[in-house]
């Protein structure tokens, strides 16, 4: 089971205060509401996977590339 | 009066409509109220009051209200490392390609966080959040991770910058570190967005403080004005070296740590889709004060470019001393505090977007109008990272020269993988709604994807392939 967010109740909520909330914030700015629904998945195409780990592979290299740099510098 | 601490919901209609559109709650779903509601709840109240009266001083109080994540995160960017590479750039190079450059480089910073203020007003949640939620925990924990090495090397160059701002004044390298924590750690104190924004916002505007420094080496404002049309001269060419700071500028300004922390920022402060306007003046209006200060740092040394002092071996505040027989005690010292300011803001802004990520990947409580005890996760990410930072500057014999080299180049590196994510987040129809990317912001930041690949590119091929750098370069 998914983990949720543990935020604590206020001690005390005076009829001010729950006012407050119910009318300025919106239903999604609610710290209950984003415990209770998160963004549904999306599935990723083949497109997209490839593309993320192109990326993933390209960070990878050009940190090898500045570990050697500074290699090379230091010596 | 007081009330039970669990209400049932409101009758539909009393509140406004969500902006989320996957956000399918169940009438008979119970609303816990969190000390963290009340208190955006109270800032989102002054915000609607100031917003319903007209006239010009009630759309300054909103101006007012709204700003603070755009200006923070441009500002907190210009950090020591950044100023480090404008100041190492102006002492290189002049007056030439480099001052339109770095304009350039805060517009791309521009078109990059405009995004994340859409995101982050449309869904309320922060940027770790939505990928872990969307793409799944693999790509949320491997993103959280890259932010996090990365934002630890650049703590560690932050507490550099203070040890060296402060070193110029003849404070100890521990006291400055100690005394920087114990500033980081107070600012915490106010359990309170409003109040911990409104401190660092204050601090943050003392970046500018190197404009009275620029000033004081009296620029030569028509050569500034010829290489802003121009992009000339170039002194050298494209050689190694160009490159180098080439790419230490772009990740002076354009970095993941800036997606995260705005994106987070703008759900802490409760800012909605109607403050989306706001939320872009206060994104470019923080361009432009950390341009200026940029930019002010990079002609303050040019006096070194001028009468040909190397800069090779320079650190941080070593460039006050440097300048201190073209701008007298004042200026080097004003200076050194601008050093120091750089990187004692960064290490809070920073040190918060990691809290932030952690806290929204790991589904801890991660706010900062929350109190220490409701918090403790969140606070203990960003006390731990910033103290582990701090504590490594202090070790004697560490390379600080190439932890710093290292940071801004990481950064650019790191940059295409963290907008890819931004990019199809702001694309989502399911969470953006109408607010996608228009057609015109996807061309800009497919250009500076493009931008980042190219300069990744000509840095590797410059260390690989030296020699071929001429070829591309024309020489």
């Amino acid at each position: 089971m998914e983990k949720q967010f543990d935020s604590e109740p206020a001690v005390e909520v005076s009829r001010e205060e729950l006012t407050a909330v119910m009318t300025a914030l919106e239903p999604d700015q609610l710290i209950s509401t984003k415990e209770h629904h998160h963004c549904p998945r999306r599935n990723l195409t083949r497109a997209e996977m490839i593309l993320f780990w192109a990326l993933r592979i390209y960070l990878v290299f050009m940190v090898g590339v500045v570990v050697y740099q500074i290699w090379t510098g230091v010596r | 009066m007081k009330e039970t601490k669990t209400v049932s919901e409101p009758q539909a209609g009393t509140i406004p409509r969500s902006n989320l559109r996957n956000d399918q709650r169940t009438s008979d779903a119970a609303v816990v109220i969190t000390h963290e509601d009340i208190d955006r709840a109270h800032d989102r109240e002054r915000v609607s009051a100031t917003r319903a009266r007209r006239g010009f001083r009630p759309r300054l109080r909103l101006f007012w209200l709204l700003i603070g994540p755009g200006i923070l995160v441009m500002l907190g960017e210009n950090d020591g490392p950044s100023m480090l590479s404008y100041a190492a750039t102006g002492a290189r190079f002049g007056i030439g390609f480099f001052v339109p450059f770095i304009v350039l480089t805060f517009a791309m910073a521009c078109v990059v966080q405009e995004m994340t203020v859409r995101l982050g007003a449309a869904t309320h949640r922060g940027h770790a959040e939505l990928i872990f939620d969307r793409f799944g925990p693999f790509w949320g924990w491997f993103s959280m991770v890259d932010l996090m090495v990365g934002n630890f090397l650049t703590l560690v160059t932050e507490f550099i910058a203070i040890r060296a701002g402060l070193g110029f004044f003849g404070v100890q390298p521990a006291v400055a570190v100690i005394g920087a924590l114990l500033v980081l750690s107070v600012a915490l104190m106010t359990h309170r967005y409003w109040t911990w924004e409104r401190i660092i916002l204050a601090a943050a505007i003392f970046n500018l403080v190197f404009v009275p420094v620029a000033l004081l080496t009296h620029p030569h404002w028509g050569a500034v004005g010829r290489a802003l049309v121009t992009w000339r001269p170039l002194p050298g060419g494209l050689t190694q070296e160009t490159v180098l700071l080439l790419l230490a500028d772009i990740g002076a300004t354009v970095t993941p740590w800036m997606l995260f922390f705005q994106q987070s920022a703008i759900a802490d402060k409760g800012l909605t889709t109607h403050d989306i306007r706001f939320g872009r003046v206060d994104t470019v209006l923080g361009a432009a004060l950390a341009t200026a200060a940029a930019l002010a740092t990079m002609l303050a040394t040019t006096p070194l470019f001028t009468h040909h002092m190397s800069a090779a071996n320079f650190e941080a505040a070593e460039f006050a001393q440097a300048l201190q027989p073209f701008i007298g005690h004042w200026g080097a010292a004003l200076f050194a505090l601008g050093i120091f300011e750089a990187g004692m803001v960064a290490a809070i802004t920073i040190s918060t977007s990691s809290a932030y990520a952690f806290g929204e990947v790991a589904r801890r409580p991660h706010s900062l109008n929350l109190p220490f005890r409701q918090g403790r996760s969140f606070y203990l990410v960003l006390l731990v990272e910033a103290i582990a930072a701090a504590g490594l500057v202090l070790i004697p014999g560490i390379p600080l020269v190439y932890i710093v080299l290292l940071v801004n180049v990481i950064a650019v590196l790191a940059m295409p993988p963290a907008l890819l994510f931004l990019y199809m987040l702001v694309n989502d129809r399911e969470i953006m709604g109408k607010l996608v990317s228009p057609l015109w912001a996807n061309v800009l930041a497919l250009g500076v994807v493009i931008l980042l690949i190219g300069a990744g590119l000509l840095f590797g091929i410059s260390v690989i392939a030296p020699n071929a750098l001429a070829f591309v370069g024309g020489r």
